[in-house]
C-alpha cells in the first residue's frame, strides 16, 4: 500500500506539472525535410533575420493572432520580447521597408491546417494539439 | 467606360483570389500628435514657444509598399509634418531588388543612413522618447535621391548589416531661420551595424558636397556672415575662398552602442561634422540615453550636448569674430506608458542650457511636452 500511495502522489505530481507547464510546438509540414531546429534559428526566422531552413529551402514564419496565449508564450520565451517590444522592433523595419512581420493566421488550428499544407511555413501551437500531419522541430 | 466596368470585378476578383503570403499590398501608419510649451518667452527649442502647441511634434506617416515579383518590392512612404505647415512629401520611394537572401539594392529616394535613428526617425512610437536629442541630430535633411546597397550577415551570435549609399539631395537648406535652395551631390556614405545578444553598436561616416542652388540673397544670415568674413580676410584670398559653401565638401561620423535586456536599455551617440567651409563651423555632440520598463510603464532620462569648434589659423579668427559658436547641452527626463501594443503616451520635462548662443552667454529654458504615438 505504502508504494501505491507513492506513485500516486508522484502521478499527481506530474498531472499537475504538464497542465501547469503546457509545452508549445514549434512545427513545419510533415513534408518539410528538416528534423530539428534549435531555439536560436526558430528566433532569427521569426525576427526576419533568417530566411531559410537549415537545408537551403525558404522559411515563412507565420503567428498565431495577437493576444493567443500560446502567441504570448512563445513572444516571451523564444524571441524574449513583450508585446510591445516586438511592435516596436517590427515598426523599425516595416517603415524602413526592410522586412515584414510573420502573418496574423488564427489559432492552432488552422495554422496547424496551413503548416500541413505547406512545407516552407513554420509556426507554433500547443503541442497537445499536434498530429501526423505537421512535425515538431522545437519544443519549449 | 466600358472596359473599366468590365475589368473592376475581375480585378477584385484577382486581389481576394491571391494568396495572402508575400504578394499582397501592404498599407502601414503611423501617426504622432504632441504638444509643448517652453517656460520662458525668448528661447526656442525644438520649434516650441511659450504659447504652446500641437504642431511641432505632429506628423502623421503612410508608407504602401508592394511586392511586384520574386525578388522587387516597391514602397513609398508619405510623410506630413506639422512643423512644415502639413505639407506632404515623399519620405521614401523607392525598388528594392533583393540580389539573394542577404543583399538588398534599393533605388529611388531612400533615408541618409547617419544617425542610429535614421531609418526612423519620424515613427516615434518606435523609441521612448518624444523626439530624437536635437542638439545630435541636426542634419539639416534626411532623404536623397539614389541608391543604396544592404548587406547582412550573420555569424553564431552576431548579425548585423552594412548599408553603402550614393545620392544627391535638391530641396530646402534651413540655416538660423532662412531657407536656402541647396543642390548637394556626391552625398554617400557607409554604415555598419551589428548586434549579439543584448548589446548593439553601430558606425557611419558620410560626406557630401555643398552647393547652393543660387548665391545666399542679400541680407540673409549666410551673406551677411560671408560678406563680413571677406571683410576682415582684408585682401587673404585664401582664407576669403575658405568662406564660401558651393563646391565645399562636408563629412560626418557616428558611432553608437546600444544595451537592452528587456528591462533596462542604454543608448550611446557620438557624432562629428567636419565642413570644409568656413562658414559653417566643425562641431562634436553626443548623447546617452537610458530606461527602465516596468510593465507599461517606462521611466527614461537622456543627456545630450553638442560644441562647435573653431578652424585653425586665419579662418579660425575670422570665426571668433563672426560669433558664431554655439554650446549647449539638455537633460529630459520623460515618461513613456503603451497603453496598447500600438499606442504610447508619453510626457517629457527637458531642461536645455545654452552656454554659448552666436558667441554669447546663453539662457536656459524649459520646455513641457506630451505626446501620443500610434503606428497602424
Amino acid at each position: 500500500m505504502k508504494l501505491l500511495k507513492c506513485s500516486y502522489s508522484a502521478l499527481l505530481i506530474s498531472i499537475a506539472a504538464s497542465s501547469a507547464f503546457a509545452e508549445t510546438a514549434v512545427i513545419v509540414s510533415a513534408d518539410n525535410p528538416n528534423a530539428s531546429i534549435d531555439k536560436n534559428l526558430v528566433s532569427k526566422i521569426f525576427l526576419g533575420k533568417t530566411k531559410s531552413f537549415p537545408d537551403g529551402s525558404q522559411a515563412l514564419p507565420i503567428d498565431q493572432d495577437e493576444g493567443s496565449d500560446v502567441r504570448q508564450d512563445f513572444n516571451s520565451k523564444i524571441l524574449g520580447k513583450s508585446d510591445s517590444q516586438l511592435k516596436s522592433y517590427w515598426s523599425r523595419l516595416i517603415f524602413t521597408g526592410k522586412g515584414t512581420p510573420p502573418t496574423q493566421s488564427g489559432n492552432d488550428a488552422t495554422v496547424k491546417s496551413l503548416i500541413a499544407n505547406n512545407p516552407n511555413l513554420i509556426g507554433y501551437i500547443d503541442s497537445a494539439t499536434v498530429d501526423s500531419s505537421v512535425k515538431v522541430v522545437h519544443k519549449f | 467606360m466600358q472596359t473599366k466596368k468590365i475589368w473592376a470585378p475581375s480585378l477584385l476578383a484577382l486581389a481576394i483570389a491571391s494568396p495572402a503570403m508575400a504578394s499582397d499590398l501592404n498599407i502601414n501608419g503611423f501617426l504622432s500628435v504632441g504638444a509643448s510649451m517652453l517656460d520662458k518667452d525668448d528661447a526656442s527649442i525644438a520649434g516650441a514657444d511659450n504659447q504652446g502647441g500641437f504642431k511641432n511634434d505632429t506628423i502623421l506617416g503612410l508608407q504602401i509598399s508592394k511586392q511586384v515579383n520574386d525578388k522587387t518590392t516597391v514602397t513609398g512612404q508619405l510623410v506630413s509634418r506639422g512643423s512644415d505647415d502639413y505639407s506632404t512629401e515623399a519620405a521614401w520611394a523607392f525598388v528594392t531588388y533583393a540580389a539573394n537572401d542577404d543583399l538588398d539594392l534599393r533605388m529611388g529616394r531612400l533615408r541618409v543612413p547617419a544617425f542610429y535613428y535614421s531609418d526612423f526617425l519620424e515613427v516615434g512610437y518606435t523609441y521612448n522618447s518624444i523626439r530624437p536629442a536635437e542638439e545630435v541630430y541636426r542634419i539639416p535633411f534626411s532623404s536623397i535621391d539614389g541608391v543604396d546597397l544592404a548587406q547582412r550577415f550573420s555569424s553564431g551570435d552576431i548579425d548585423g548589416t552594412v548599408q553603402i549609399y550614393y545620392g544627391r539631395y535638391q530641396g530646402d537648406f534651413e540655416s538660423n531661420g532662412t531657407v536656402y535652395d541647396a543642390d548637394f551631390r556626391n552625398v554617400t556614405g557607409i554604415s555598419v551595424s551589428a548586434n549579439m545578444g543584448n548589446f548593439g553598436s553601430r558606425l557611419s561616416y558620410n560626406q557630401g558636397e555643398l552647393n547652393l542652388g543660387s548665391p545666399a540673397p542679400a541680407g540673409t544670415d549666410l551673406a551677411v556672415v560671408q560678406g563680413t568674413a571677406n571683410f576682415l580676410a582684408s585682401g587673404d584670398l585664401n582664407a576669403a575662398k575658405d568662406f564660401n559653401i558651393s563646391g565645399q565638401t562636408s563629412s560626418f561620423i557616428e558611432a553608437a552602442l546600444t544595451y537592452d535586456d528587456g528591462t533596462y536599455s542604454v543608448l550611446a551617440e557620438w557624432t562629428a561634422f567636419d565642413h570644409e567651409t568656413s562658414v559653417l563651423l566643425d562641431d562634436q555632440a553626443w548623447m546617452v540615453s537610458a530606461a527602465m520598463r516596468m510593465g507599461e510603464f517606462t521611466p527614461h532620462v537622456r543627456y545630450s550636448t553638442q560644441k562647435d569648434e573653431f578652424d585653425s589659423g586665419v579662418e579660425g579668427d575670422i570665426q571668433k569674430q563672426l560669433r558664431l559658436e554655439a554650446d549647449e547641452s539638455s537633460i529630459t527626463l520623460g515618461l513613456r506608458y503603451d497603453y496598447d501594443s500600438s499606442t504610447a503616451l508619453k510626457f517629457e520635462i527637458q531642461n536645455n542650457d545654452e552656454k554659448t548662443i552666436e558667441g554669447a552667454d546663453g539662457d536656459s529654458a524649459i520646455l513641457y511636452s506630451v505626446a501620443v504615438d500610434l503606428v497602424f
